[in-house]
């Protein structure tokens, strides 16, 4: 048999589900980089806004896996985070039960909401989904605010400082950045691990065409709502850490308006890639509060930007910056020696 | 020998009738055309078997397995393979990595499924794409989308595969290296039941041919006999007179 046409298509220049140098380098100094911030003296201010930006960005990673592996985009995070936040101050006062001990019920509780909040996925696609679980968060909200003195009604519900492990006052600011930050590196390696696993392979076949991947003997619905699941017990935990660090909670927190930040994040930073999911917390947690942006001008900007990013740069601007590194590379390298060479920088897939 | 046994099979959208109670036996022995007009219910017939669609009535019986009904996915893990209509792949991804999933997946039960794929590099060089496995599928020229999609459906280690026109938008020479491929795919024990339009390529692939009229089987049988049959002229071929 003859040889088939060569074509002239996009090659991707590695196959190894392990990181390139230049990923692992990039990623050591990020990972020092956050751990470092807090000796750089940053102020109370900044340092709060940091642990809430780690926290945000638990959730995102765990969202990132049905949106950016599997192409479902849910608007129902905040609620999922809702529900990891809640068992813990419900766990606390009923039981007593400290952060680390309810964490686990935190991650089971919201898993299984999230599996629930998954389930019209099985019927219904697209913006109709996402409007779906947009719904299904303001109906929590609902909820716990007439949920009487379970819930704390719109007054929420308090909850006790973190404590000591091992010595260590986790409630002081720079340790609770120090716990946090942890928590975000692993989420942002289980999701890589997920991502780079024949799991995560299996959730792109169904982003890709559900309908050949069923052929071949793809649950998809079954995967679909596990996607949610997992990415649920990622919101779970973010709840956790976040009820213990405001030490506060209330229904607020947890509405669609919230939801729709953390969809801004994931798409601003780019669902696909190592870093999106934490530049997108940074770029809307992090930024405006400590440059003190006006939260109006803020919110235009969001907008604006979340219309630049989808037309512009529909990977999310980690992704774009990914691109420019490669065109930059393959520039320089063709500039010295005529070849073509290719990094995929810290992109996941 | 696998047997994928079709008796009865009806399958109605509102009132249009798609599949008129059809009966067909197909053996992973042989290979077999499914051929008619645009309408006559091929592809129906091939959604139905394969769980797209819910027989309105009927029975399928694979090895004996009742399947009317079950979901694509089971189906698919029975070892029953399938192509479509469309050039269909999983875009993004790589060569590579589209034939990984379907080793993944697929059929895993070794008494009735087909060939045992060592790896994805071994399915590759036996559809001829071994030196495509990086490249990403979404640019790929259209003869190539044909071959990988043969490689995805193999991948899940079918006992008898189902192929819905194979050949559409391929050039003679394309053609002519799909019958090649498909006949060494049968040769490894895989049956083939193929929809295609182009009669030469079924003439000379197929042993028997099944016809299809208004969701009605008019026709099955050896091929020239099929070929030869004034009604089948009268309603697909036409008159060359």
């Amino acid at each position: 048999m003859t040889d088939p046409p060569r074509p002239s298509s996009v090659r991707r220049p590695r196959n190894s589900a392990w990181p390139s140098p230049g990923a692992l380098i990039l990623t050591a100094l990020v990972v020092i980089g956050v751990f470092a911030f807090p000796w750089l003296n940053p102020g109370y201010r900044a340092l709060s806004f940091a642990v809430t930006t780690g926290i945000t960005a638990i959730v995102l990673y765990g969202m990132a896996i049905p949106f950016g592996q599997a192409g479902i985009m849910s608007l129902g995070y905040a609620g999922l985070m809702g529900f990891g936040a809640y068992t813990a101050a419900i766990l606390s006062r009923d039981f007593g039960l400290n952060m680390w001990e309810a964490m686990p019920f935190s991650a089971l509780i919201a898993a299984l909401a999230a599996g629930l909040f998954g389930l019209p996925s099985l019927r219904i696609s697209g913006h109709h989904f996402a409007i779906t679980t947009y719904v299904m968060c303001e109906l929590l909200r609902i909820a716990l605010i007439n949920g009487g003195k379970f819930t704390g009604a719109a007054t929420g519900l308090d909850l006790p400082p973190i404590g000591t492990v091992f010595g260590v006052k986790l409630d002081k600011l720079s340790n609770t950045y120090m716990l946090v930050a942890a928590f975000m590196f692993i989420s942002m390696l289980a999701a890589y691990c997920i991502a780079n696993s024949r799991y995560g392979r299996t959730l792109r076949s169904i982003r890709e065409n559900e309908q050949l991947a069923r052929s071949i003997g793809v649950n998809a619905n079954m995967h679909k709502v596990g996607a949610f699941m997992v990415s649920g017990l990622f919101a779970g935990v973010g709840g956790d850490l976040q009820a213990y660090n405001f030490r506060h909670i209330s229904p607020d927190l947890y509405g669609g308006a919230t939801s729709l930040y953390f969809a801004l994040m994931v798409m601003l930073g780019g669902p696909r890639t190592l870093f999106g999911p934490l530049a997108g917390a940074i770029i809307v947690t992090f930024l405006p509060e400590v440059m003190r942006i006006d939260p109006v001008d803020s919110r235009i900007a969001y907008g604006l930007a979340l219309i630049a990013v989808v037309m512009l740069l529909p990977g999310g601007v980690i992704a774009a910056a990914g691109r420019f590194y490669q065109w930059a590379a393959r520039t320089l390298r063709g500039a010295r020696a005529g070849a073509s060479s290719t990094d995929p920088g810290a992109s996941w897939t | 020998m696998a047997t994928l046994e079709i008796r009865d099979l009806r399958k109605t959208f509102g009132g249009v009738v798609a599949l008129a109670g059809v009966d067909v036996t197909i053996r992973s022995d042989e290979i077999l055309g499914v051929i008619g007009p645009n309408g006559s219910g091929k592809t129906t017939l091939f959604n139905t078997v394969c769980g797209v669609y819910r027989p309105t009535a009927g029975t399928i019986h694979w090895n004996g397995v009742d399947i009317a009904g079950k979901p694509a996915y089971a189906i698919g893990r029975l070892g029953l393979g399938r192509t479509f209509q469309q050039a269909m792949s999983f875009p993004a991804l790589t060569v590579r990595e589209n034939v990984q999933i379907a080793l993944e997946h697929g059929s895993r039960r070794e008494d009735r499924a087909g060939p045992q794929w060592s790896s994805a590099e071994e399915l590759l060089e036996f559809v001829g794409l071994e030196g495509f496995a990086d490249e990403v599928t979404n640019v790929m020229p259209f003869g190539n989308l044909r071959r990988l999609g043969v490689a995805v459906a193999l991948g899940g280690r079918p006992a008898q595969l189902l192929l819905d026109e194979p050949a559409a938008g391929l050039n003679e020479g394309e053609s002519v290296q799909l019958t090649h491929l498909l006949r060494r795919a049968h040769e490894l024990g895989v049956g083939i039941c193929i929809i295609d339009h182009h009669v030469g390529l079924m003439a000379e692939l197929c042993a028997r041919l099944v016809v299809l009229h208004f969701g009605n089987k008019i026709a099955d049988g050896p091929t020239e006999d099929v070929l030869n049959d004034p009604k089948v002229v009268e309603v697909y071929l036409g008159d060359v007179e």
